[in-house]
């Protein structure tokens, strides 16, 4: 049995205390251990930022990469060994700004892997720069007449591009979260929690309370995630009243399922065969 | 030698040129001849100018020549850029459109020979059947290839190309002019290959078996031939949705345990840098192509260049080891492709193999027997069951060679982590100031294993006084230069690299000790002269340098060094 003392790591957190990436990293440990998963068979990609430092804080595989291609490294690790359970921990600068493209293209690819991105509305490591997420209007250091920008909606952009899982989460409810980290994990393709992130160092506008105060969940109310019409409808709430919850969910081929040479082995598992290409360059000749 | 002919058809893209030289080139190679055929055509799909250019020979010709015995002419600009390089016997052969009253042009009729052939389409096919009948080639030997070529167009197709073969034979078979070449020996010993097939099967050769890639002339060749060969073997060529995916995706794969390879040029190489930087502090095994184009940023996208040689052994936040190696032939881009995977994976460290648009699209004769495949691959992975207590086990402890023990993740006990931070032995981030100097020296110190791995460079007459020094590609253009300039009394010898970094100084050092030396380069500044100042302290060197797109020709390279020499 996997226990979440399993997953202790005795490596120094370096979060400020009282941060929401607390939360998603106790709920990360709880689903692992209750979904079974032991620390040596999951690997944790992350891009950079505080939320990319995640892997460091629980015993685990992990490829903390570049800032923006924490997708792009899992892509490659998973065409490659398509029997690995890969979670991506990525920022909302990581994802959805310096790793657009990547994040667009992982969508369209449909890759199994389980993305989870802590928003906090603003860039963490980086002391406080505005970010894709941020409020218009939020000022900042940087942004001292405020953010001019609409900000971008990952989960209307996760639903556009066809995602088949797309949830949004909230550090502070780490009850649901970890629900959602499991339906996430055992969804077969790509699945998305956009995670409500509390910055209490930067962010004093999108602060834990005023998540709070503004966060529901669609379960309460009823709500099926197999509408994509109403998905988009949700997806667009945000001033007044921020659903939480899983919002869309279909299922569908995922990508390594749908390249033929990896239907029988994971890339990794065939062996090298001289013969064969032997043959092949008889046939080019 | 007993002949060296070559052959060049011009005309715009989209006409077809390129069918045609290459089906030229396979009947040539039947006929059991020497060939080698270079590939000239601009960024663009329709019109324009663009050739090909075959150099036929009863002896081994790897390099382009500068005269033309048979120019076939599918555009005027062909005739206008090209007439000059004829051969005093030379013919032009051209289509009614632009024909003309000179003694050596010929009319061909290809138009109403391909309405009788039954389609407009089979031009190209009389195009050739002219051309094989007036190097006396036998037409059966036409319908061999054809048949290859047009199998799998269906029957009526291949009739049609059939006829119009015949069509065009017969059509030449009235001229006076036949060069009258030999086809007596049907020697299949030898297959005309490009650079990039030859990556291609350097890569397969090597167990590699994943590609990630973004389109970009001329490296887009390599992934084709791997994509060709995807349908028969377990690899996968991935298009990523840029080079900054495409390297790191190979960075994935490499690190989850499949050798894997990305190809691009300059422009996308840039991109690959912040990549590259990751391979290397992650100490994960990558192989990069690099075909060089001419740049700064787009440059000439279709032509070739040698001139990021200083970029890719610079290229790096910080400094790093990596390995650079050029080949200058298909056989070395064979042998070199899978050095490269074997060094990347014992060091632990990203190889960058440097080709160009002249490599990558030209045809070469080589022997079959040099594309021999392993029997076995050495691996360097570790095993669980290898490793005395796999929960102690720290992805970068410290050695003293800096080579760590590389075990897969979730292949086992052993936890692996890894990051593009600076870390501890077990991976974790560190700021410590004693373990960053020790984690720097560690990834350092295997450059005294690395040189040790580098091949000295190939020489021919070594004990001149003179040599030119060369890289890469020029390699067989430089060699036939040298020969010449032999034939014509001036002792001169050449120096050929492909192991480029870590530079062998030690042996190259020697090779250069008072000696007259002439770089030979395609590139503005002499980027191999300035290495091997760099490495050596040597100054004085004399240069050839060529940057306008195109490959060298031995003849120009022997007209500058005489100059030199005067
Ligand atoms: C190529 C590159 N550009 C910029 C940076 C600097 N940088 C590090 S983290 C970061 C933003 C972090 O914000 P976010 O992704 O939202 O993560 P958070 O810290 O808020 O969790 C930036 C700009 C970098 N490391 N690499
Ligand atoms: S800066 Fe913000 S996001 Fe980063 S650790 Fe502190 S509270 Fe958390
Ligand atoms: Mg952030």
């Amino acid at each position: 049995m996997v226990t979440v003392k399993d997953y202790e790591c005795s490596f120094e957190n370096k979060w400020c205390s009282g941060c929401g990436n607390f939360g998603i990293l106790s709920a990360m440990k709880e689903s692992l251990a209750e979904l079974e998963i032991s620390p040596d068979n999951i690997l944790l990609v992350s891009g950079i930022g505080q939320a990319g430092k995640t892997p460091h804080f629980m015993k685990c595989n992990m490829f903390h990469s570049l800032h923006g291609r924490a997708l792009t490294i899992a892509t490659g690790a998973k065409l490659a060994n398509h029997n690995l359970n890969i979670i991506v921990n990525s920022g909302d600068g990581d994802c959805y700004g310096e790793g657009g493209n990547h994040f667009i293209n992982a969508v369209r690819r449909n890759i199994d892997v389980t993305l989870l991105v802590h928003n906090n509305q603003i860039y963490g490591l980086t002391k406080g720069q505005a970010s894709p997420t941020s409020d218009q209007g939020m000022k900042t250091n940087l942004q001292q007449n405020g953010v001019i920008s609409e900000p971008f909606n990952p989960v209307s952009t996760a639903l556009a591009l066809g995602c088949g899982f797309v949830a949004r989460g909230f550090s502070g409810n780490t009850t649901q979260l970890k629900k959602l980290i499991k339906e996430a994990v055992n969804y077969r393709g790509f699945s998305i929690i956009d995670i409500l992130q509390p910055c209490v160092s930067f962010n004093k506008i999108n602060t834990y309370s005023w998540y709070k105060s503004k966060v529901y969940d669609l379960e309460d109310e009823n709500y099926s995630p197999d509408s994509l019409e109403n998905a988009f409808k949700i997806s667009r709430l945000w001033n007044e009243k921020i659903p939480t919850g899983i919002i869309y969910k279909e299922e569908k081929l995922s990508y390594t399922e749908k390249i033929k040479v990896l239907n029988r082995h994971a890339l990794i598992e065939n062996n090298y065969n001289p013969e064969k290409l032997k043959e092949v360059i008889l046939n080019i000749a | 030698m007993t002949f060296d002919i070559s052959i060049k058809i011009g005309g715009e893209a989209g006409q077809g040129i390129q069918t045609v030289g290459n089906i030229l080139t396979s009947v040539f190679q039947s006929a059991g001849l020497y060939t080698m055929a270079i590939n000239d055509f601009e960024s663009r799909v329709r019109g324009g100018h663009s050739f090909f250019q075959i150099r036929i020979s009863d002896k081994p010709v790897n390099a382009p020549s500068h005269k033309i015995d048979i120019l076939m002419a599918l555009n005027q600009l062909t005739c206008k850029y090209h007439e000059k390089e004829l051969t005093k016997d030379g013919i032009i052969l051209s289509d009614a459109r632009f024909f003309s009253e000179k003694d050596n042009i010929h009319f061909i009729p290809l138009t109403e020979l391909s309405a009788k052939a039954g389609d407009k389409i089979t031009s190209n096919t009389i195009a050739v059947g002219i051309i094989l009948s007036l190097t006396g080639m036998p037409v059966r030997l036409l319908e061999d290839v054809l048949k290859f070529s047009f199998q799998k167009k269906g029957k009526d197709i291949l009739e049609k190309n059939f006829k119009a073969a015949e069509l065009g034979y017969d059509f030449a078979s009235k001229f006076k002019y036949n060069l009258n070449l030999p086809a007596d020996n049907f020697d299949n010993s030898r297959i005309n290959i490009n650079g990039s097939k030859a990556i291609a099967l350097g890569a397969l050769a090597s167990d590699c078996r994943f590609a990630s890639f973004y389109p970009m002339s001329p490296a887009t060749s390599v992934m084709k031939n791997l994509s060709a060969f995807s349908k028969d073997i377990p690899f996968i060529v991935e298009q990523a949705e840029d080079e900054i995916a495409a390297v790191n995706n190979i960075i994935g794969a490499s690190f989850a345990g499949v050798r894997s390879i990305t190809s691009t040029s300059g422009g996308g190489f840039c991109l690959m840098t912040e990549g590259l930087g990751l391979a290397a502090i992650t100490e994960t095994p990558v192989v990069i192509i690099n075909a060089q184009r001419p740049g700064p940023a787009t440059g000439l996208p279709t032509r070739t260049a040698q001139a990021d040689l200083q970029f890719v052994i610079k290229s790096s936040q910080d400094d790093f080891p990596r390995f650079v190696f050029a080949p200058g032939s298909p056989e070395e881009a064979f042998k070199i492709t899978q050095k490269a995977f074997y060094l990347s994976e014992k060091y632990q460290v990203p190889a960058i193999i440097l080709t160009d648009q002249y490599l990558n699209d030209s045809l070469f004769t080589i022997e079959k027997g040099v594309l021999t495949i392993p029997e076995n691959i050495k691996s360097f992975i570790i095993e669980d069951k290898e490793l005395e207590n796999p929960e102690l086990y720290k992805r970068y402890k410290l050695t003293k060679n800096g080579i760590s023990q590389r075990v897969l993740p979730c292949s086992g006990k052993a936890i692996v982590r890894v990051t593009g931070n600076e870390h501890d032995e077990s991976g974790h981030i560190s700021e410590d100031a004693e373990n960053r100097n020790k984690m720097v020296n560690k990834r350092f110190v295997k450059m005294e294993g690395m040189i040790q791995e580098m091949s000295s460079p190939e020489t021919f007459n070594k004990e001149s006084d003179i040599l030119m020094i060369g890289w890469g590609s020029s390699k067989y253009a430089i060699k036939e230069a040298s020969d010449i300039l032999i034939e014509s009394g001036i002792d001169i010898g050449y120096i050929h690299f492909t192991d480029l970094w870590p530079f062998p100084f030690d042996m190259v050092t020697d090779l250069i000790k008072n000696k007259k030396l002439i770089m030979v380069e395609g590139n503005r500044s002499s980027q191999l002269g300035l290495l091997i100042m760099e490495q050596t302290g040597e100054r004085f060197f004399e240069t050839v340098l060529k940057y306008n797109g195109r490959p060298f020709y031995p003849n120009e390279i022997c007209k500058q060094v005489k100059k030199i020499l005067e």
